[in-house]
This record gives C-alpha cells, sequence and structure tokens, in this order.
C-alpha cells in the first residue's frame, strides 16, 4: 500500500515537471511571423536567426517612443557587425504614410513594420509603451525591456547576448567582426 | 559597571540619531510638473529613468496629476538633473519661475 502511494507521488511529481516544462518551453520561443515593412519589403523574423533581435514596439505619439529612437539608431549602427538586429513595429496600428515620414526624419536604419494587434499579443500583454522584445541568437525570448530602453539595461541584458554564438559558446574576436 | 553600560547605551543612542539626523539632511524630496504625459502606458518610462538614476531613492510619477514626487539624495544628484533626465524621457520637466 505504502509503495503504492509512494510510486503515485514520484509519478504525479514527474507529470507537473514535465508540463511545467513544457510550457516554460512554449513560453522562451519566440513566435514567427512575415510581414511587409513600410517601404514594401519582406520582413520575416525567422530571416533573422542567430542574431540577437529586439522588437521595439512604439507609436508615433508615444514620447518616450520617440526620445528612445535616436538611441536604437545608433545601436543598430554600432552592433550591425556583431550580430545585432532591431525590428520596429508600431502599435497599436497607425497610418502607414505617417510612419514611414517619421522614420525618414529620424534616418531609421532598420525595418519598420505596421503592427496589429494580434501581433503585439503574441509577443506579450503588457499595454506599456515602449516595449522591447529580446531575442537571442537561438530564437528565444531572453528579456522583454517595460519602457524606455536604458544604457544600463543594453548593457546588462543584450550586450552579453551579443557577446555569445548560437548555442552559448562564446564570441571569437575575429567571429565580432 | 553599571555607570559603564549606561554611558555605552547613551554613546550608540547618540551616535545612532546623528546617523540618521545626517541621512535626513541628505535626503530630499521634490515634485516636478511634467508636460505631455498623456497616455498612462508610456509614463512608465519616466519613473523607471528616474529610478535608474544615481540619488534617486524613490520616485512616483502620475500622469494623471501630471507631477513626478521624486525622493533624492541631494549629495548624490540635484534638480536640475532630475529634470534633465525627465526631458530625456520625451516629455518636459515645467521650470519652476525663476529658474
Amino acid at each position: 500500500m505504502k509503495k503504492r502511494s509512494l510510486l503515485r507521488l514520484v509519478l504525479t511529481a514527474v507529470l507537473i515537471t514535465f508540463s511545467y516544462a513544457s510550457v516554460w518551453g512554449q513560453q522562451i520561443k519566440a513566435p514567427d511571423f512575415e510581414l511587409r515593412d513600410v517601404n514594401g519589403r519582406t520582413v520575416r523574423l525567422s530571416d533573422y536567426q542567430g542574431k540577437v533581435v529586439l522588437i521595439n514596439f512604439w507609436a508615433t505619439w508615444c514620447p518616450p517612443c520617440r526620445a528612445e529612437m535616436p538611441d536604437l539608431v545608433r545601436l543598430q549602427r554600432e552592433h550591425r557587425q556583431k550580430g545585432l538586429q532591431i525590428i520596429g513595429i508600431t502599435y497599436p496600428p497607425e497610418q502607414k504614410d505617417r510612419v514611414r515620414r517619421f522614420a525618414r526624419s529620424l534616418k531609421v536604419n532598420y525595418p519598420i513594420i505596421l503592427g496589429t494587434r494580434q501581433l503585439k499579443a503574441r509577443f506579450s500583454s503588457d499595454e506599456t509603451l515602449p516595449l522591447t522584445i529580446v531575442i537571442d541568437r537561438d530564437g528565444k525570448v531572453s528579456n522583454i525591456i517595460v519602457g524606455i530602453l536604458l544604457r544600463e539595461e543594453f548593457d546588462e541584458k543584450i550586450k552579453p547576448l551579443l557577446m555569445k554564438n548560437a548555442e552559448g559558446g562564446i564570441r571569437s574576436a575575429k567571429s565580432n567582426h | 559597571m553599571r555607570n559603564r553600560i549606561i554611558s555605552l547605551v547613551v554613546g550608540t543612542v547618540m551616535v545612532m540619531a546623528l546617523c540618521v539626523m545626517t541621512a535626513a539632511a541628505f535626503t530630499k524630496t521634490v515634485t516636478i510638473k511634467v508636460e505631455g504625459m498623456k497616455c498612462a502606458k508610456c509614463s512608465s518610462s519616466v519613473s523607471k529613468a528616474l529610478k535608474a538614476t544615481e540619488g534617486v531613492e524613490d520616485a512616483t510619477v502620475s500622469s494623471d496629476k501630471g507631477e513626478a514626487v521624486i525622493k533624492y539624495d541631494d549629495q548624490k544628484t540635484n534638480e536640475t538633473k532630475l529634470r534633465e533626465v525627465i526631458n530625456s524621457t520625451g516629455f518636459k520637466a515645467v521650470a519652476e519661475p525663476g529658474q
């Protein structure tokens, strides 16, 4: 009788562990998408596999979003060779012409996509803007940065990812260039 | 022996009181009016940036009131710097008369 109870307990523990692991696995893999940017080019998240991707949800009417964009442009320029790829997604939906004009005025050097509520919901239910999803070289969500991206946060949460190869190895000086 | 213990206790209390008074003397609270915080979901960047600033002990930002209440160590930062931090988030710290 005791053996049966023990066996039942062990089986339950194993089952719970596996179901948690499976849910966790689903959460950390970034969902793929295929959309056109404001210039008509197709953008697929899966095309950037092997890079560190920042998906930045923003809006033209959001002051902190506008304030951080010059920094994102600079980060994209400075870290492109190390494998950083930023993708801007407007949220909530906005007019294409307005977004394109705005992006041109700031000389945005990364793709800007017109987002939808459904697309945003696939990444986060947090309504704060700006919101940046950090995806590592293996295509997994490693962090969600709520609000403006601070320099300290970039150094702490994104720079280490740029130093790593896919599968977690440390990038050599040669592979950084 | 008893007198020694009393002196020690009194001395310790005085030192602690001095420490608390010194810390309190360095801590200031300021309320800064912030223009443009019309969307509640984007004003959280202001408190985030303020709390990340060296010397800021606490920051409460209200988009309804359009203000930020900041508790800070005036040995490490000052009001001008705090206004700059607010402005760097895309909003505008309203200048007080005479500034």
